[in-house]
């Protein structure tokens, strides 16, 4: 019943849709087979691209699954991480510089970055004089090479000129979430330096299918997975 | 009829006493013994898939143009090379409808990003009417590719772009002696893109549907060509250009904005699905100290209820089988969930025997695996669903390295992984709170990638059968895709 008031429905509508049910789609799914090792290989690159080292180790002895880097790599990237993330500046700088001194030679914007961290650390702090010395000294140089560097650097120098930072144009700069920006910048060069790709392939491949359903969308209604984290398909005819 | 209910019913007909569930119970001992046939069948299927090739890079059993079609061409006017790779016109022009065309002798393959040939000018003749481009099957072999319905050509006496009519469009640069010219189709935009010398000359929309020809021609006396369908290196980057095209596809997908931690959770219900505890624990406990923590409450809707179920015990017994214990996985098995294994007849029961099997093959114990076949395997050779499987397992005995052998499969690390899944499957089936079947047979994870698979490959077949199918193993072994 539900399947005849669906199609009236569809033909009211004036439709040219493929129509496909669920039982339709059902067995096409089930002609699909994925394979286990795949899978696991999608997973070890989710703990390892974003760095859960133990999960890793122990995945791989729990699914016989390869990592595809070497898992003692992850624990001095996720330490540079951490670094940055708890404004420990000068710390992360040393700690690339030991792992390979090449990224930050080869990469001018996240040494600036950095650099802009730490500045932004200093005047969290109070340091007031330290930081502009700072910021003349290894800062002001680089912005001199490069005008989106000045911009940046005048952004946060900014910060000196305010009395409550909390209520300032410029105050994002103090948030955690800048802080987790370059953090999340050094980790995605040392991935790279690394010859690994910089971002996990899980998030990539269920964009793939927001992408996909969507597209489907416009020659056929069938059965779709609206909601990623219960994975339940919805029936067309139930709409 | 309610269709709806098929898939949703309970699985333990015991737990529940409302009068919605009753009405399904009333036929659930019919469907519980089917589902548990379906995931058996499920699981023997993908034990089989280990002996399977994976899919590779080849373009899904579809042939590809080789040569140039001697048959179909405008016999008379031009001259096809012995090796049908080069013609040459040989005649004297007179009017517009002695074109020397021929076109290759297979269409362009569809079921791909993108197709591209090339042809080079040895000569360019009296005139240079030379055209390369691509024609519909029932073309008039008498006439330059484009100057008729369904075809496209590039011409290189005046760099026009001809789309079935005799008048063309300003497209690129004319083509003479020494050049290397190539067509190709893009399935991705639907365009048709011609290059000269290693660059690309333009794109045009692809506006002719149906299966499409390779087209070459010559128009004026001695012009000669030679045309490479790949079995020389190509001039034109046709790697890199596919690359780039798969970037710019990235890119529009990379801009989808996705719910928060939605990875996280579907990893971490894969973890508990399939009950790589040990994995989910540091998982949990890395989760908590990162900056922020992760956490995935209620409202981001993961379910995990169901497949929390049992996961020390399905830890243990995933242990045992990687382990190659599968006389200690029984006896847990019959402590435990007697229910398992019950059914001595049952693809839970043939996958552990046959995995002791390889087990004792694998450590050169042959005797005691004959006498181990002998007495479990054996009836497993007149049940048609398992005949293939038992029969590749005694052929491990035929051979002094079993492992190089056609069923070396069977002892590959990944066989005990579908066994390990098969027992996990089972034991979340026996959950007494089971909602929904499907939940003990897929875990999340494999849920979407289905549904990506399948929405890719529905989406294509609407689409005259055109452009790349979605096959995770290739995504997962291309580490340049997404960079």
């Amino acid at each position: 019943m539900a399947q005849v008031t669906f199609l009236v429905k569809l033909i009211m509508r004036g439709s040219s849709k493929k129509v496909i049910t669920k039982e339709d789609w059902e067995k096409r799914l089930n002609d699909v087979k994925i394979r286990k090792e795949d899978m696991n290989k999608l997973v070890m690159n989710f703990l390892v691209t974003e760095g859960f080292v133990d999960a890793a180790e122990k995945f791989r002895k729990e699914s016989g699954t390869e990592p595809d880097i070497d898992l003692s790599t992850i624990t001095d990237r996720m330490a540079v991480k951490k670094a940055v993330q708890c404004g420990n500046v000068e710390d992360a700088i040393e700690k690339v510089n030991d792992l390979n001194p090449e990224i930050l030679d080869t990469n001018p914007q996240l040494f600036f970055h950095l650099q802009q961290q730490r500045l932004i650390e200093l005047i969290r702090n109070g340091k007031v004089e330290e930081a502009l010395e700072f910021a003349q000294e290894e800062l002001a140089p680089r912005g001199e090479e490069n005008q989106s560097f000045l911009e940046e650097l005048e952004r946060t120098v900014a910060l000196l000129a305010f009395e409550d930072v909390s209520n300032c144009p410029v105050g994002d700069l103090l948030d955690m979430s800048q802080r987790l920006k370059t953090a999340s910048e050094v980790n995605a060069a040392i991935l790279t330096s690394q010859s690994h790709e910089k971002d996990p392939k899980l998030p990539s491949l269920l964009k793939m299918l927001v992408w996909a359903q969507n597209q489907l969308d416009e020659k056929a209604i069938y059965p779709r997975i609206k909601d990623l984290s219960t994975a339940k398909l919805e029936d067309p005819s139930a709409s | 009829m309610n269709n709806s209910s098929g898939s949703n019913h309970d699985c333990i007909s015991n737990s529940n006493s409302n009068s919605t569930s009753s009405r399904v119970n009333s036929n659930s001992a019919g469907r519980c013994a089917a589902d548990r046939r379906d995931l058996g069948s499920h699981f023997l299927a993908l034990a089989r898939l280990g002996s399977a090739r994976p899919p590779g890079p080849a373009d899904e059993g579809e042939e590809s143009p080789t040569e140039l079609n001697t048959i179909n061409s405008s016999g008379g006017f031009l001259v096809v090379s012995t090796d049908k790779l080069s013609v040459k016109y040989t005649n004297v022009d007179l009017h517009g409808h002695d074109v020397g065309v021929v076109q290759a002798n297979r269409p362009a393959p569809v079921r791909r990003l993108a197709y591209y040939f090339e042809i080079e000018v040895k000569h360019a003749g009296a005139k240079g009417h030379i055209g390369i481009g691509f024609t519909s099957e029932n073309f008039k072999m008498r006439r330059q590719p484009g100057w008729e319905p369904n075809s496209c050509g590039y011409h290189g006496d005046d760099g026009l772009l001809y789309r079935g009519h005799g008048k063309g469009e300003a497209f690129g640069p004319t083509y003479t002696a020494r050049d290397k010219v190539g067509a190709g189709i893009n399935y991705a935009t639907q365009e048709f893109f011609f290059t000269k010398n290693k660059a690309i000359v333009g794109t045009v929309y692809k506006d002719v549907k149906g299966p499409l020809f390779p087209t070459i021609s010559v128009h004026s006396q001695n012009e000669e060509i030679v045309v490479n369908f790949g079995q020389e290196p190509f001039a034109f980057d046709i790697k890199a250009y596919e690359a780039q095209e798969r970037l710019r596809q990235q890119a529009t997908i990379e801009k989808i904005s996705l719910p928060p931690n939605i990875s996280y959770g579907i990893v971490r219900s894969y973890l508990l699905h399939y009950g790589y505890e040990d994995t989910l624990r540091s998982f949990d406990m890395a989760s908590k100290s990162t900056i922020p923590p992760i956490s995935l409450d209620q409202e981001n809707g993961f379910e995990e209820q169901e497949i929390l179920y049992a996961l020390n015990q399905r830890k243990i017994l995933r242990q045992l089988i990687r382990n190659g214990e599968i006389d200690a996985a029984f006896s847990k098995l019959r402590d435990c969930y007697p229910q398992v294994v019950q059914d001595e007849k049952s693809a839970t029961c043939f996958l552990l025997h046959c995995q002791k099997f390889i087990e004792l093959v694998r450590v050169g114990a042959l005797e005691e695996a004959i006498k181990y076949g002998r007495v479990e395997l054996s009836r497993f050779f007149v049940m048609a669903d398992f005949e293939d499987l038992v029969q590749d397992c005694v052929s491990l005995l035929a051979f002094e390295h079993p492992k190089e052998s056609f069923a070396g499969y069977l002892l590959e690390e990944s066989q005990r992984e579908v066994v390990a899944d098969t027992v996990n499957a089972m034991i979340l089936a026996t959950n007494p709170n089971a909602k929904e079947f499907q939940g003990c047979l897929h875990s999340y994870l494999e849920r979407l990638l289905r549904q990506l698979t399948a929405c890719c490959l529905e989406r294509r077949s609407l689409n005259g059968d055109q452009g790349e199918a979605f096959h995770l193993h290739r995504v997962l072994n291309n580490s340049n895709a997404t960079r």
